[in-house]
């Protein structure tokens, strides 16, 4: 008897135990539901994003962070749809996304690449815009990139090497300091390098600015016809083509001005409330939290392609 | 009520029919995601070993860096376990939780501990580069990873292992000369040996396994489980399963061998 008895308090424990989990997020004021993915460089400026909307709406929100390719794939491949994607390059839409999971996207933040590094990097004491380059091609010091296979900050870094050779006339030059990251020192994005370099493994990164600054890192400003940052030198940075080669084929990228795109997928389970985040994102308070992480927020987000929920046009200015 | 006997043996009944819907229950819980991958996958991965480089060189790898932290922890372990086995540890209780530490600690924050310690700005890893070993982007990363997250339960089996070898044995061998050590090397260890190979064994498809800490530390050169994870995200499932798929269908070998020694070791083990 007691077996049975404790069989059915077993079963009614696990009869309850998923609608007591899922109880929470589904009835807490407001209801709305938002889960975001983001890419890694931006985690932690979309947290910060994410918090003061949930605090304002009463809504529930979820974040989950990766590389970009990666991200991309989770809703392609695994058919795990967020409400919500922010990624490193807004290139990743037109590639992967658009149009069978995604019908539209939105351009809203730039930044650049810089070189980071920390006080205990060998050779900080003179590195600098004029010699970085020459500073990387030290034996005695570590240089980490990431993979270009899975995040937009791999390829980049290739294309600011590839810029550098044609800036600074030295033949080679892209190839050397490509070659200074071994795999060993290559990581899967942006962030995961950050860890590294301040846990003493790295002495530079080639990275992100906002990335640099919100992680309070030392670093170098490249000029601006090398670091990516500049939209009216789409042309010159077009000229440097970097080809990844993967197990089965090559990828090819062309340099471009780093600009990061966001949306709303078209199967998000709360696609709604995804539009309403966005809505605060894009708006003057959301512009305010991303700078306020070092992100260089674009006065005015770019839409591109078909049926932007309306919410989203009316909040643009 | 339990006095007349048509009840009880409904209960029974309903007892038995419970138990074996809930067997049933678990066994497919876990049996039916890893016959999809290989049924999925199987005939796939097993093709693409000939042709795939990288991935004969990251199965190759991964059973190395396992063999080799398996053969430190057994090597380090089994003393270990035995003191704590018979009892002859001050504070073993201690002692054992601190063991069972690893087993708790989520595997990447296991990784980040491991970096912390042994990373090149550390005293620990200053240590390791004398030798001229460096935790990051290495075989040694993946070693220590390996040997952190799986030598616990190495250890914990090895000392069940132990205990059920009946102390009176080693007493006989001190009455006929042997001392303490090689009573232990020579009467334990033998009756012992299936149960510690067990363990190495569990250990070792533990460490073949391990994917949260070694990429923290290592994410090239890829083991098994870091090279499907990166096909997944670089190259998305179809890539990623062939991975997975000839990784299960390897690992039955030791799975399969330990089952074997089990099966011979019980019947004619010496216990008390």
């Amino acid at each position: 008897m007691r077996c049975l008895r404790i069989i059915t308090v077993l079963a009614l424990l696990a009869a309850r135990a998923p609608s007591a989990n899922a109880a929470p997020p589904a009835t807490r004021a407001g209801g709305d539901t938002v889960v975001v993915f983001t890419a890694a460089s931006l985690a932690v400026p979309i947290r910060a994003a994410l918090d003061t909307f949930a605090r304002r709406t009463g809504a529930v929100v979820r974040q989950e962070n990766g590389a970009s390719l990666e991200l991309a794939r989770r809703i392609t491949e695994l058919h795990r749809v967020p409400d919500v994607v922010a990624l490193a390059d807004e290139e990743v839409f037109p590639k992967l996304l658009v149009p069978r999971a995604a019908s539209w996207y939105a351009r809203f933040a730039r930044n650049r690449m810089v070189l980071a590094y920390t006080d205990r990097s060998a050779g900080a004491a003179n590195v600098s815009a004029a010699n970085w380059y020459r500073v990387l091609q030290r034996p005695d010091v570590r240089v980490g990139r990431s993979d270009p296979t899975l995040a937009p900050v791999g390829y980049r870094t290739l294309a600011v090497y590839k810029l550098a050779e044609q800036y600074y006339r030295v033949p080679g030059l892209a190839a050397r300091l490509e070659a200074r990251t071994t795999p060993a020192l290559i990581r899967p994005n942006a962030s995961e390098l950050v860890a590294l370099l301040q846990a003493g493994e790295l002495d530079y990164i080639v990275d992100y600015e906002s990335l640099a600054r919100a992680n309070h890192l030392r670093y170098i400003r490249l000029p601006a016809e090398i670091d990516l940052g500049d939209p009216a030198r789409a042309a010159h940075y077009a000229r440097a083509s970097v080809r990844v080669p993967r197990r089965t084929d090559t990828l090819t990228y062309a340099g471009a001005p780093i600009v990061y795109g966001i949306g709303v997928p078209r199967e998000a389970p709360h696609a709604a409330a995804g539009a309403r985040f966005l809505a605060f994102l894009l708006g003057p308070e959301g512009r305010a939290l991303l700078g306020a992480h070092a992100v260089d927020v674009l006065r005015q987000p770019e839409f591109i392609g078909d049926s932007v929920p309306s919410a989203l046009r009316r909040a643009r200015r | 009520m339990t006095t007349s006997a048509p009840p009880v043996r409904a209960t029974h009944r309903l007892a038995t029919t419970g138990v074996v819907a809930g067997s049933l229950l678990l066994m497919l819980l876990l049996a039916l995601p890893i016959v999809t991958v290989v049924l999925r996958s199987g005939v796939t991965g097993l093709q693409q070993l000939g042709a795939d480089a990288e991935l004969r060189a990251s199965l190759w790898l991964t059973a190395q860096t396992a063999t080799l932290a398996t053969l430190l922890t057994v090597l380090l372990g089994t003393p270990l376990a035995y003191l704590l086995a018979r009892e002859r540890l001050p504070a073993a209780s201690v002692v054992s939780a601190l063991l069972d530490l690893p087993l708790l600690i989520p595997h990447p924050v296991a990784g980040m501990a491991l970096l912390l310690a042994f990373g090149r700005a550390s005293p620990g890893g200053a240590a390791l580069a004398a030798f001229g070993l460096a935790v990051v982007g290495s075989r040694t990363g993946i070693v220590l990873a390996m040997l952190f997250v799986a030598a616990p339960l190495y250890v914990s089996a090895a000392r069940e292992a132990i205990a059920r070898v009946d102390e009176r044995y080693e007493s006989v061998a001190r009455t006929l000369g042997d001392s303490p050590a090689r009573a232990a090397w020579r009467v334990t260890r033998p009756l012992a040996g299936r149960g510690l190979l067990a363990a190495a064994v569990v250990m070792w498809a533990r460490a073949v396994s391990e994917f949260g800490a070694i990429v923290i530390l290592t994410y090239n050169p890829k083991v098994a489980s870091v090279l499907s994870y990166d096909r997944f995200t670089g190259e998305g499932l179809d890539a990623a399963l062939p991975v997975a798929a000839v990784l299960v269908i390897l690992a039955l070998v030791p799975l399969l061998a330990l089952r074997t020694l089990r099966a011979r070791a019980l019947p004619g083990e010496l216990t008390r």
